[in-house]
């Protein structure tokens, strides 16, 4: 992506100068009675894309607001590249973008005006606001659409506007609020590949999402929200380390069968879950039992053509950390 | 750029934004034309019904100028009344708050191009005003004063509608509410004027003296031996509009009948609209007379010769001598818009200390 563009306040500020990427400490929020966040801590190195996992209504929305200098913090910081968002808001907006997880477009401009608009919200003269909008276009492949008033727009078509109307100043701070909802599998493949060379070009980039086997591939750290809690490093070690399922599929089913019922083969800490359409489903304790268990069915000689997890890992850390605080949650309501 | 010119510049963009979005296009302009068809005909009518090629243009003039402040106002609070909150439900409030644009340029400039937006219909009944005034008789003062304290209280519609929009969170409660603040202005004085003038009557004695008997000389046409009657005392409640006659300040037609420099005629009659309202209301500030005593005798001695059946003060004397109050309630209305857009831009501002309930900022 071009960083051609920068706003004059862009300039006066310039882009690494005090930390870069996010940093939050011990952040909570409340709306009345309802507790939202409760200590909340992560960061967001530059040059990474980080996710934000949780289950509905643990918070996630809520600390993107924050980040956004939307909403205060009751208590604990945020660092916005080194900006306070409650105090210096206007300066952590002129690094950070924000795509909302709602999709709002003025509904009677269209693509490019929106963009040439919010270009001009960030102090851009007339012509850059153009110039950037017409890359915007491209890098986000709306050129179809980018002249017909957005209200036509679909759901994946606004998606792309939001995300383009985010990177309109070149925020060296993206927030995404489930970035992927409504794309077609293509879209979503690149919005990968983009959030990637945006990573490689330096920005830091937080991204909250459903769904995990996407992240999966993109993210290189993930914080985890339950019950407006970050799950500690720690916690995620544990879940990440449970014992989990693996399938495994072969060109000759009754042979598995046969080798797993056969003794030795299964080890002590492997268990047959059962059989489903995609294969054969294990509970495996970790992944050297995972290794020697494929060990013994190659040696039986199982032709195995697919042997891993069944789910992937945030998933799987994701769901393990779900189960066990959930209960902790019931408790602190 | 300097701090201003920035501030401008965001200021504008968002006024041309919202002018962009709510002003759409066909229906926009078919509306228009349906209000300048009306003021059409509302000023072919007057044209009769004043023989105006006579008399001159001041009412037609005058009630052109009421007929653009009725349909403002029965406009403007539908186009400004969700400013805000429309933006938050539709989700594009956050978008622009998380920019460079400020709180304040958000506000004053959803509030100018609502304004902007009530000026179209004063504009639009431009060609009938020019008709009015080529009619003749009305002066420089009138046309310059009510075409601004019209467009003043456009501008307070407008503040009103945008600030509520801010202040209340469902875009519906807050076009009602406006239309509610509208018809208060309008509608509430008069009756809070009337109900608070009648509910507070006072007794008025009069006392009369009749001649009961008298003889009546042919040749001096004297009246002589008059016998008088005792003292016969009657009262009646009287209600007291002078306590109350401020509550009509408040009022916006009030306001801009007032604020127009008083065109009379000869017999000290009102030549406009402007001024038979003003005359109205500038009366009531006068009190009634509590005690009034008539003796019939009196003027049978004098053999009725002297007596008076005196005039009343002509409209322009009642005029001139009482307090003008346009100002008085224009004061208000400003205090009104200013303090409600003042509350919205306190209650937008970002990052949110307070949510109100069941809202979403985003």
């Amino acid at each position: 992506m071009s960083m051609s563009v920068t706003t004059e306040f862009d300039a006066a500020v310039g882009p690494g100068i005090g930390p870069s990427g996010i940093a939050v400490t011990g952040v909570s929020r409340s709306f009345g009675s309802v507790v939202a966040l409760i200590d909340a801590t992560l960061t967001v190195p530059a040059g990474s894309v980080t996710a934000l996992i949780g289950p509905n209504g643990s918070g996630k929305t809520t600390l993107l607001l924050m980040l956004a200098t939307l909403l205060t913090p009751v208590t604990g910081t945020i660092r916005i590249n080194g900006h306070d968002p409650v105090t210096e808001p206007e300066r952590v907006r002129a690094v950070m973008g924000w795509m909302p997880d709602t999709l709002g477009s003025w509904p009677s401009l269209s693509a490019r005006a929106a963009l040439q608009t919010t270009g001009r919200m960030y102090r851009m003269t007339r012509e850059q606001a153009a110039v950037r909008a017409d890359e915007l276009i491209a890098l986000t492949d709306l050129g179809d659409f980018a002249d017909r008033p957005s209200r036509v727009l679909s759901r994946g078509q606004k998606q792309r506007l939001s995300l383009a109307r985010a990177l309109v100043h070149s925020p060296g701070v993206l927030l995404l609020d489930e970035p992927a909802s409504g794309l077609d599998p293509a879209a979503r493949a690149s919005l990968r590949h983009l959030l990637r060379r945006l990573a490689g070009d330096g920005a830091a980039i937080l991204v909250s999402s459903h769904v995990l086997a996407e992240l999966d591939e993109m993210a290189d750290a993930a914080v985890y929200l339950a019950a407006g809690r970050t799950a500690s490093p720690e916690q995620v070690a544990a879940a990440g380390a449970s014992a989990r399922a693996w399938r495994i599929r072969s060109l000759d089913t009754a042979a598995l069968q046969r080798a797993l019922a056969a003794p030795g083969v299964v080890g002590a800490l492997v268990q047959v879950l059962g059989v489903d359409q995609l294969g054969t489903l294990v509970q495996v304790e970790n992944e050297a039992s995972a290794a020697a268990l494929l060990h013994n069915l190659v040696l039986s000689g199982v032709p195995v053509c697919d042997f891993g997890p069944a789910v992937g890992k945030l998933e799987h850390t994701f769901l393990d950390l779900t189960r066990s605080t959930g209960p902790d949650a019931e408790a602190t309501k | 750029m300097t701090d201003s010119r920035v501030f401008l510049s965001g200021l504008w963009l968002i006024v041309t934004l919202e002018l962009r979005q709510r002003v759409r296009g066909v229906s926009w302009y078919v509306l228009l034309g349906v209000f300048m068809l009306l003021v059409g005909i509302v000023t072919f009518l007057l044209w009769l019904a004043t023989a105006a090629w006579l008399s001159g243009g001041g009412g037609v003039f005058s009630t052109i100028i009421f007929f653009v402040l009725l349909l403002g106002t029965l406009v403007s609070p539908a186009l400004s009344g969700n400013a805000i909150n429309g933006d938050r439900d539709a989700g594009t409030l956050a978008t622009t708050q998380v920019t460079l644009i400020s709180t304040g340029q958000l506000v004053l400039g959803k509030f100018l191009a609502a304004w902007i937006t009530a000026l179209a219909f004063l504009a639009a009944a431009l060609p009938f005003l020019i008709f009015a005034v080529v009619l003749g008789q009305v002066s420089l003062g009138t046309i310059a004063v009510s075409v601004l304290v019209l467009a003043a209280e456009l501008g307070v519609i407008a503040a009103v509608g945008v600030g509520l929009s801010g202040i209340l969170t469902r875009p519906l409660f807050s076009i009602v509410l406006t239309y509610l603040v509208v018809a208060a202005l309008s509608l509430g004085t008069l009756i809070a004027f009337a109900l608070l003038g009648t509910a507070t009557q006072q007794e008025a004695t009069s006392v009369n003296y009749q001649v009961v008997s008298s003889a009546y000389d042919e040749q001096t046409g004297k009246q002589s031996d008059i016998v008088c009657s005792t003292a016969q005392t009657s009262t009646h409640d009287v209600p007291r509009f002078d306590y109350f006659w401020w509550v009509l300040a408040a009022n916006p037609y009030v306001v801009v009948a007032d604020a127009a420099p008083g065109s009379f005629d000869d017999g000290g009659y009102p030549t406009d609209l402007f001024g038979q309202i003003a005359v109205g209301v500038r009366s009531a500030q006068a009190a009634p007379e509590l005690y009034t005593e008539y003796n019939e005798c009196d003027e049978a001695a004098k053999g009725y010769r002297d007596q008076e059946f005196a005039d009343g003060p002509t409209p322009q004397e009642t005029y001139d001598g009482a307090v003008p109050s346009w100002f008085i309630g224009l004061v208000i209305h400003l205090l009104l818009g200013t303090g409600a857009l003042t509350w919205a831009w306190r209650r937008t501002r970002t990052p949110a200390r307070h949510l109100a309930a069941g809202s979403r900022i985003a």
